[in-house]
């Protein structure tokens, strides 16, 4: 589904990947973790597109085509779907009619027919039912004033209403109690299928407690330095990350 | 007798232009409306028009307006798909319908009117001795003008417009004032004027359109004097969409008693030059006045929204809000006054203006202006000018939206701030139809 290969790119001339690779099949959810400034929310920036992102080396291919050379909107037409770790705050955009647009530009994309009014409150009401997010927030300006979890959730919302092939799940945990982090496990362990994958990028352990991750990948300066599965997640739970940058250090020495 | 020489020659040649317009009249030159003309005429000839020297008008220049040659207004014909394009869907309207500034009465609804409401002109409102005294009063101020386009209309103004509310008369149907104009062969210059006089305890809106062919090269001298009187309601909104062609200089002044609300809504989305000079003038306590303005201009556009409130009296509110976005090479000007007199004490104040700047070459210049000299009152104001925030673009287009539509997005998000402001949700509803239509531009 996604291969990258030799992936190197840099915010503002300084160099944050240093030549990633990674592959993915469908079906499978990859963790991606490590400690901070490792780089790990530049790659899934990378993968949804955003500009000021350089690519400077290295390719990705997605479902046989050049994701480099996709604009933001067109990879999320063919299916990937970054869920922010920050979503943004847009005051006079309402909810609702945010979602209505982006379902059916996407289904547009897809080759689909538009939905009808009907079928799409019906979609909607369905998928904010499943992420347990209350109907009043949907006639509220996008994110605004939402709670770090309400936000987390509505992340949830639009994942489940685009229905993407590759999800990348950007920090989506942190700063979440355990409940915020139980929809959120609920909402990927509800849409993992044989044919949709997962990147999740974490700080932290804890929610691969709830959905249990085919292969984790440490990354540290820019490199994917260890990959295991999902006892690696726990190792690095227990002796943290100093270990392993011990053990880059001494390689490179 | 000498006759002291006129030294602005743009005055001049609107003298020039009076006499023509007097030969015209004939017969009407012995109506009272037109001894108003003449002392308004003679009145000019003591003015001048300002330039970029004068502080209120430093980030507008008048010239290419006033260097025009302009012919009178032409008649012209509208086909039923123009005037449908102008109409407001889900209100009952009066539609007054205005083909390059002449009253075009076969296409106007003015039979069956509400109770308490008389729709009438200046010149027929000036033999009715009951309508006369208001008309009379407010024709010898604006003759009387500082402003020389007030003077300038007031001396021009034909079948200038009459609206009387009765005591305790809510009219639910809104005026909808419905301005078209066409494609000529040169030109034209016109001069709406329109006296709103709203009675104790009455309430009344009023929708003024103003919209025409792409290519209508005018200019609209518009005077608006509202009148309203004690715990009265107006509610004034302008949905400009004009040639970008076209001229306009929108001279508005709302005389306010006690208990009273006068709000005004401007929406310039078209006109190569737009100037809106808008003043409240408070005349009693517990008065609110609402003044809000959204532009969304590109190209050579130039909008300039000055407003004056003047607090002299205790216990009133004012709300400001103004917002632009500015595209191209097109220029946004804000020039907000408020004063707060001595006296006028528990004094709400609000102000804020922001500009969306999109391009390199577009401009704002925002200027709030508060003087205050009472001590007990709450003034606040803002002013903010930014550009698209790249986060929240990034955010929409990662969920598949274009780059185009994400933008779009973006500047109506900015502007329904100011279009909720309406409190009609079918005129609301063509303000954002309207806006839309101009991203498509």
């Amino acid at each position: 589904m996604l291969s990258i290969k030799n992936l190197k790119a840099a915010v503002e001339d300084q160099v944050i990947l240093n030549g990633i690779n990674l592959d993915i099949k469908p079906g499978e959810v990859h963790a991606i973790m490590g400690p901070n400034g490792s780089g790990k929310s530049t790659l899934a920036n990378v993968l949804a597109g955003r500009e000021e992102y350089e690519v400077i080396e290295g390719s990705i291919d997605f479902l046989g085509e050049d994701l480099l050379e996709m604009e933001v909107d067109e990879r999320a037409q063919a299916g990937i779907f970054l869920a922010f770790q920050y979503p943004v705050e847009i005051p006079g955009v309402n909810t609702a009619t945010f979602l209505k647009q982006v379902i059916n530009s996407v289904r547009e994309a897809r080759g689909e027919e538009e939905l009808s009014a009907p079928e799409m409150l019906k979609l909607i009401r369905e998928k904010a039912a499943m992420v347990d997010m209350d109907q009043s927030f949907l006639r509220r300006s996008l994110n605004e004033g939402f709670s770090g979890g309400e936000k987390k959730r509505n992340e949830m919302l639009q994942m489940a209403l685009l229905e993407p092939k590759l999800a990348v799940l950007d920090e989506t945990d942190s700063g979440l109690d355990i409940d915020a982090l139980k929809i959120v496990s609920d909402a990927v362990n509800k849409m993992r299928s044989e044919n949709r994958s997962f990147v999740i990028v974490t700080h932290y352990q804890r929610l691969l407690n709830y959905i249990t991750p085919d292969y984790v990948h440490v990354l540290y300066k820019g490199r994917i330095v260890k990959s295991g599965d999902k006892n690696l997640a726990l190792e690095l739970e227990e002796k943290g990350y100093d270990w392993i940058k011990e053990e880059v250090e001494a390689a490179s020495v | 007798m000498v006759t002291e020489e006129i030294k602005d020659k743009n005055i001049a040649r609107f003298g020039v232009l009076f006499s023509d317009f007097e030969q015209q009249l004939n017969g009407h030159k012995q109506e009272p409306a037109h001894a108003f003309r003449r002392k308004a005429a003679k009145r000019l000839e003591t003015l001048r028009f300002p330039t970029r020297r004068d502080e209120d008008y430093k980030y507008t220049s008048l010239a290419r307006i006033l260097n025009q040659e302009y012919s009178f207004p032409i008649e012209a014909e509208i086909s039923e798909a123009q005037l449908q394009s102008l109409r407001i869907k889900g209100i009952d309207a009066i539609e007054l319908v205005f083909v390059n500034g002449l009253f075009d009465e076969s296409q106007s609804t003015l039979s069956d009117l509400p109770a308490g409401l008389t729709i009438t002109t200046i010149e027929e409102a000036l033999k009715d001795d009951q309508l006369k005294p208001f008309v009379e009063k407010h024709l010898h101020e604006n003759a009387d003008e500082s402003n020389p386009f007030v003077v300038l209309n007031t001396a021009f103004a034909e079948g200038g417009l009459f609206v009387h509310v009765a005591k305790n008369a809510i009219i639910d149907r809104p005026i909808h004032l419905m301005h078209y104009n066409t494609a000529t062969d040169q030109p034209f210059l016109f001069h709406p004027l329109r006296l709103f006089e709203v009675a104790t305890g009455g309430q009344l809106s009023v929708i003024d359109t103003f919209d025409g062919a792409d290519s209508a090269s005018y200019f609209a001298n518009v005077v608006n004097i509202f009148h309203v009187h004690a715990n009265a309601h107006a509610f004034h909104y302008k949905l400009q969409n004009e040639s970008e062609t076209a001229f306009q200089i929108n001279n508005t002044t709302a005389y306010q008693e006690q208990d009273s609300t006068y709000t005004n809504l401007a929406l310039d989305l078209g006109g190569r030059i737009v100037r809106n000079n808008l003043n409240t003038i408070h005349r009693g306590q517990n008065i609110t006045s609402n003044l809000y303005g959204a532009l969304n201009i590109n190209g050579d556009q130039h909008v300039d929204n000055q407003t004056f409130i003047d607090h002299a009296i205790p216990h009133c509110q004012s709300n400001e809000l103004y917002k632009a976005v500015l595209d191209g090479k097109s220029n946004g000007v804000f020039n907000g006054k408020v004063m707060v007199r001595r006296d006028a004490q528990k004094t709400n104040a609000y102000q804020q203006n922001a500009a969306l700047v999109l391009s390199d070459k577009a401009n704002m210049d925002s200027k709030p202006q508060l003087e205050i000299y009472a001590d007990d009152v709450k003034c606040s104001h803002g002013a903010t000018i930014g550009q698209l925030d790249q986060t929240s673009m990034f955010y929409l287009r990662s969920r598949g939206m274009s780059e185009k539509t994400a933008k779009e997005t973006l500047q109506y998000a900015f502007l329904i701030e100011v279009l909720e402001q309406i409190d009609n949700e079918a005129v609301q509803e063509k303000a954002e139809a309207l806006l839309y239509q101009k991203f498509s531009k």
